[in-house]
């Protein structure tokens, strides 16, 4: 027997989960853990190790432990932000083929791709373990805004897991999912998906088993993580002024602040004071030195505010592009680790005049999504899936949910559950280039997905028998201004005078929100498909 | 006639009507209004979406069904975005971008381990916030590129490109706050 996967692919962690009968079952690590850290390392004793194992290597070997690798994944190598990623790591990153990040750890080059598929081969094993069947297909969440390289490079990694990726959900839609799935809501909410790298906010309208998504926006570089490296450098200006030397050009010394940083985070979500010391740093004059700290919620608070500000505006923009007002919302789902926060919950409820709801966990919410989603697709899906969802706050032990269902009294037949129709929408404006170095819009941001769209277009000079159609996303008039995505060239028209030869340009995104562009020529019925290179992304032998 | 075949024909009789209005497309009234579209378009994916497909019709037709679904999802949106507008943050922008940070942008940056021309200046960990506080600017969120700069500037306090932005940054703000 087969099962279907559904994972949540986390920056720090990630989350396994399956639909049985009678509810979602999660898979557990080694430890008996359900969250597993997004952490792969290349320790120099050989191997390569995965999860929660891989990260105690952080201290002694921080260059061949490989964090965070959902920053890179599908991004072109040269951009900003991953410039700025870069710094942030205390691993190699060099430049790849066709501009990809490369790790390069212990002699070795190894894509993103192969990275994440280490992770996700990790749960693959784990589940196949626990369950005692064969796992082969898989639902993957992505975040809302992630790219067509992004989402390429991470269908790559499942299929070099050997895993066959069903479908690329999005985070928010997958929490959604999980919260209404068989609850027949008719109602809008809001989901706020604040995890440890990415951010995420989308508004969806449910109709009993439909879930739409009526706008979704974010930051796909905004998370915990930030939040850490902000704390960190509180805690490295005072071991300058305590210990009286800089602790930055240390590594491991600044791993082990980020590390304190995040515990002190954590501990401040429920205590107004964070004390403590932060022992073992090594001097440079030899020895060791302890750090001893006192930060107050109050100076936490005003150290993140800029970035908590920066996610209530996209929020604030996400329900005026939806078109409603934040009191048309009837519930706000806070999902991943940073919505623990009491700053973000607060500021959450000034915008939508209401408490968020609180009642889901956050780290697996997501998953569950994924879950259900992964037992629809393969049309193993009982309607006891949904039962208890969202009871399982913070509990422990995977049966909890079988229990709370079977303690109902329920017992429902497999295949009796309405499957749930998720409609998603595409990230960006997808446009093309048209005379005078403007745009041509063809897709519009948020539309539902699958989608296809065809214009038609003349050409601009007389005996023209070959076109050029560069291709973009974003929302800018000027095409310079907007990021290329590529080119697709039709060749061999027939000459004709300007204007009259026509060209039938397609752009079709898919359910995995990846984007395929045709064009043809509609009189001699000649059409070139091609999927189009994007930077950053696997290439074509690699796959 | 079974389920399967009803939405084949469906597919058929979508595809075939490419180029049509809207209201065509979704099979309602003309002068119809999005939430005629949207009551449509949810009864039409409770039969019709792909997913629901994919493990009973063959290649060939769960592509004729996935088309069909598609170019109903494009009418849809034709009305939905009726009622929505697609808001964009303006960047406040290209000139705006702190001095010596100019030439990165994505098609422009230099090659990894080489700092920003201006930017070589500072420390790595100052160039962390600099480059965030720059990406911030782009999206025109000032408050975060303050803080950002602030945080570069605890991490280089020597760096006079970082004070001069800083200045920049504040005097933008006190004009429009």
């Amino acid at each position: 027997m087969s099962v279907a996967l559904g994972i949540d692919l986390g920056t720090t962690n990630s989350v396994a989960a399956i639909a049985t009968p009678t509810g979602v079952e999660f898979i557990l690590g080694p430890r008996g853990d359900r969250v597993h850290p997004s952490v792969v390392a290349f320790p120099t004793s050989g191997g390569v190790v995965v999860g929660q194992d891989a990260k105690r290597y952080r201290l002694t070997e921080p260059a061949n432990v490989i964090h965070s690798a959902k920053r890179f994944i599908g991004q072109n190598i040269r951009a900003p932000l991953v410039q700025l990623a870069m710094t942030g790591v205390r691993y190699k990153v060099v430049e790849g083929p066709n501009q990809q990040p490369i790790i390069e750890v212990r002699d070795r080059k190894i894509t993103m791709p192969e990275i994440s598929s280490h992770v996700l081969l990790h749960l693959k094993r784990c589940a196949e373990r626990q369950l005692g069947a064969h796992v082969k297909e898989a639902v993957i969440t992505v975040p809302a805004n992630f790219t067509d390289g992004q989402r390429q490079a991470t269908k790559e990694a499942g299929r070099l897991a050997g895993l066959d990726v069903m479908r690329l959900i999005n985070e928010p839609t997958a929490a959604a999912l999980a919260y209404g799935f068989g609850k027949e809501h008719k109602q809008l909410i809001a989901v706020f998906d604040f995890g440890g790298g990415t951010f995420d906010v989308s508004i969806l309208r449910l109709n009993g088993d439909v879930f739409e998504v009526l706008a979704s926006d974010g930051d796909f570089f905004l998370g915990g993580d930030d939040l850490d490296r902000a704390l960190a450098e509180v805690l490295a200006a005072e071991c300058h002024r305590m210990l009286h030397f800089d602790p930055r050009p240390h590594a491991s010394i600044m791993t082990k602040l980020s590390m304190g940083a995040e515990a002190i985070k954590c501990h401040l979500s429920d205590n107004d004071i964070a004390e403590g010391d932060i022992d073992g740093i090594d001097m440079p004059g030899g020895g060791l030195g302890k750090l001893s700290f006192q930060i107050q919620r109050k100076h936490f608070e005003e150290l993140i505010n800029g970035y908590i500000q920066r996610t209530i505006d996209v929020t604030r923009g996400v329900i005026v592009s939806a078109g409603f007002d934040p009191a048309d919302i009837s519930d706000v789902l806070c999902v991943g680790g940073s919505t623990r926060i009491p700053l973000v919950r607060q500021r959450l409820a000034e915008v939508f005049g209401k408490e968020p709801n609180t009642s889901i966990n956050p780290d697996e919410v997501v998953s569950q999504g994924a879950a259900i989603q992964a037992g629809s697709l393969s049309a193993n899906l009982s309607s006891g899936t949904g039962m208890g969802a969202r009871d399982a706050v913070a509990t422990a032990g995977h049966s909890t949910l079988a229990a709370a269902a079977g303690r109902s009294g329920k017992t429902l037949p497999m295949g009796a559950a309405k499957r749930p129709i998720l409609m998603d929408v595409n990230p960006a404006t997808l446009a093309i280039q048209t005379v005078g170095g403007f745009t041509d819009r063809l897709l519009d941001k948020n539309s539902p997905i699958p989608i296809e769209k065809t214009r038609v277009f003349t050409t601009a000079r007389d005996n023209q028998t070959k076109v050029e159609i560069d291709c973009c996303r974003g929302e800018e008039r000027k095409y310079s201004d907007n990021e290329p995505l590529g080119t697709l060239i039709l060749d061999g028209l027939q000459p004709k005078p300007r204007g009259d030869l026509k060209v039938e340009v397609s752009f079709r995104v898919d359910a995995d929100g990846i984007l395929h562009v045709s064009a043809s020529d509609p009189e001699s019925g000649m059409r070139q498909e091609a999927h189009l290179q994007v930077l950053g992304a696997p290439t074509a032998e690699e796959a | 006639m079974s389920v399967r075949s009803d939405v084949l024909l469906w597919a058929q009789r979508i595809v075939g009507k490419k180029d049509a209005p809207p209201h065509t497309v979704l099979e309602i009234p003309q002068g119809s209004t999005m939430e005629d579209a949207q009551a449509a378009f949810h009864k039409l994916a409770r039969i019709a979406h792909p997913d629901l497909h994919r493990t009973t019709l063959d290649e060939a037709e769960l592509e004729l069904v996935t088309l069909a679904y598609s170019r109903a999802a494009a009418a849809y949106q034709d009305f939905r975005s009726q009622r929505m507008q697609t808001t964009r943050i303006r960047p406040i922008g290209k000139d705006m971008i702190i001095p010596g940070a100019r030439n990165m942008t994505a098609d422009d940056a230099p090659p990894p381990g080489q700092a920003a021309p201006g930017a070589s200046s500072m420390s790595s960990k100052a160039l962390i916030h600099y480059r965030k506080a720059e990406l911030s600017l782009r999206r025109g969120d000032l408050r975060a590129a303050l803080l950002s700069l602030k945080m570069a500037i605890a991490a280089d306090p020597q760096s006079a490109v970082l004070r001069s932005a800083l200045a920049e940054v504040e005097g933008e703000l006190a004009k429009n706050p």
